[in-house]
């Protein structure tokens, strides 16, 4: 099949919608269809082969943050002559209710349109003031994914359509024994040791650090050696400001860590802790971490819950409540073979968000996309479904 | 000459008028067109399915599965929707192993099926809103086809994949 798919944000910039796009092409690639990606990127940037650059991208102060994004007459004849050019079977659109490539690509495109919601923003204030322009839009697009039951919820109470909903891919072979960190996770046993991690802005209230910390805090002289490795954004002041002068040396602090390092930091925990009291739609963070074969200790939200399986691939501890929190600690830290068997049933679930496997179900919408424009049914060996 | 300036607007606003209708009529057509696509692919999905189950039903589970699996084949319009149901019905009600070709191809094509389901539900919708529009009714754009009917039946897709949490 020939496949474009055009994402909103600039690759200059990491972030979550560009890692779909990038992981999503190279799956495609590899089940041996042909695919061009369509992504604002500056001239000189290193991009990947299957990348077409639609020129350089603005900063533009957009629903509540900064975008990376192209939009404008220059960037709709580029979007024009890339689909001209293309002969796409399918066009599969990112985040098109956002002012960018994606919006010029549906009002350009021919053919079927895929496209695929990642947020849960109800619509833009843009276009809730223009409800015709939003209907223009929404009606040439052909089928429609949400990657969370969250996104898809909003796509059916205020779009009015429905959607499939399919979860973000892991690429698990990337996660999959990596080295760790030179002098990580370190000793572990009954009653001393143990390394736990947290991966995210630690000053967010809703990332929940807070409960780790007082888990910690309490946990930690009870129990010798007990180490916390935190990466994310943030400054490392803030960080150990939190935590009394004692047990500041047995905090890290990594900073933002690249895609590349993720992995790395963690596989080197022996248990990865997501204390997030909300707001959270899917929970990509405990996918990676099962990929990386770490046990995982979560917060009962229903997102965590439902990647978990319902607490056979992971521990659920009830959300905010750190005295819990640190009784699962002890329970995982003190049992090598619980945590063992935690991470077995992991390997089993994170299997089902491997790309390869989330890429066949993205091409059967494809498929649904293509014979609803064209009134006929492909065969699943033509479909590269077989 | 304020004369002139006054044709020169109704021109332009003849004009623009003209330009808007001709786009709305083809938006109209267009939305009508990939309704009745939708609803040949659809037809065409309901028909692999049932096929499918026909032929698991003969190699194993029998009577009533086959008999729902017929109905559905020579089902009349007005009771497709019955017999889609009831074959849908009849089919949770079996044991279905993944690891079967068989019954494989009967799970794979319910999950096309749901897909082919969704898609048409969300074009007619499209088609539907787009032919009621009051100067669209006004004007009768669109009367060389039938209103965009939906086909309402529950959804399909069988075992969920176990491997693939859902909410």
């Amino acid at each position: 099949m020939r496949i474009g798919i055009v994402c909103p944000y600039s690759f200059d910039v990491p972030g979550g919608v560009q890692n779909h796009v990038m992981d999503l092409a190279e799956a495609l690639i590899g089940l041996g269809h042909e695919v061009s990606v369509l992504a604002p990127a500056d001239e000189d940037s290193p991009l990947p082969s299957y990348v077409v650059s639609a020129g350089r991208a603005v900063p533009l102060p957009y629903n509540g943050s900064v975008a990376r994004i192209a939009f404008g007459p220059v960037s709709t004849a580029r979007v024009r002559r890339w689909i001209t050019r293309g002969e796409f079977d399918v066009l599969h659109v990112h985040e098109p209710l956002t002012p960018s490539l994606s919006m010029l690509a549906v009002l350009c495109a021919r053919g079927p349109v895929v496209a695929t919601f990642h947020t849960a923003m109800t619509r833009s204030r843009v276009l809730s003031a223009a409800q015709g322009v939003l209907q223009i839009l929404l009606e040439r697009i052909t089928a429609r994914i949400a990657v969370s039951a969250l996104a898809r919820k909003v796509q059916v109470e205020h779009m009015d359509g429905g959607a499939v909903e399919i979860p973000n891919g892991v690429a698990v072979a990337k996660f999959a024994g990596v080295e760790p960190l030179p002098g990580w996770p370190g000793e572990c046993g009954p009653g001393t040791g143990g390394t736990l991690g947290f991966l995210g802005r630690f000053t967010e209230p809703r990332k929940g650090f807070p409960i780790l910390r007082d888990a910690f805090v309490a946990l930690a002289p009870d129990r010798p050696g007990l180490r916390l490795l935190v990466a994310g954004p943030g400054d490392a002041e803030d960080l150990y400001e939190q935590f009394p002068a004692e047990l500041r040396e047995r905090v890290s602090f990594l900073g933002m860590v690249s895609e590349a390092d993720k992995p790395r930091m963690l596989r080197s925990l022996h248990l990865y802790v997501a204390p997030n009291t909300g707001g959270e739609s899917f929970g990509m963070i405990l996918t990676e971490a099962l990929a990386a074969g770490t046990t995982v200790v979560a917060s009962d939200l229903d997102a965590f819950r439902r990647v978990l399986d319902g607490g056979r691939a992971g521990r659920l501890f009830p959300t905010g409540d750190a005295a819990a929190l640190r009784t699962a600690l002890v329970e995982l830290l003190d049992d090598a073979d619980r945590r063992a068997a935690l991470t077995a049933c992991g390997d089993q679930v994170v299997a089902s968000f491997d790309w390869p496997v989330v890429a066949r179900r993205v091409l059967e919408v494809y498929a649904a996309a293509i014979e609803a424009t064209d009134g006929r049914v492909m065969d699943q060996e033509w479909a590269g479904l077989g | 000459m304020p004369g002139m300036w006054w044709v020169v607007g109704a021109v332009l606003v003849v004009a623009l008028g003209a330009a808007y209708l001709i786009w709305t009529a083809g938006r109209v057509e267009r939305l009508q067109t990939r309704a009745e696509s939708a609803a040949r692919a659809l037809d065409a999905h309901l028909l692999r399915r049932a096929a499918a189950a026909a032929v698991l039903a003969e190699r194993r589970y029998g009577v009533e599965l086959y008999a729902a699996a017929r109905i559905a084949l020579d089902a009349v319009p007005e009771e497709r929707e019955a017999a889609e149901n009831d074959l849908t019905r009849q089919l949770r009600t079996v044991a279905l192993d993944p690891d079967d070709p068989a019954c494989e191809a009967v799970i794979a094509a319910s999950r096309r099926l749901a897909l082919a389901r969704q898609v048409h539900t969300d074009l007619v919708r499209d088609a539907r809103a787009a032919r009621g529009r009051p100067l669209v009714r006004l004007l009768r754009m669109g009367r060389g086809h039938d209103w965009p009917r939906y086909f309402d039946i529950d959804d399909p897709t069988l075992s969920l994949p176990a491997d693939v949490p859902t909410g």
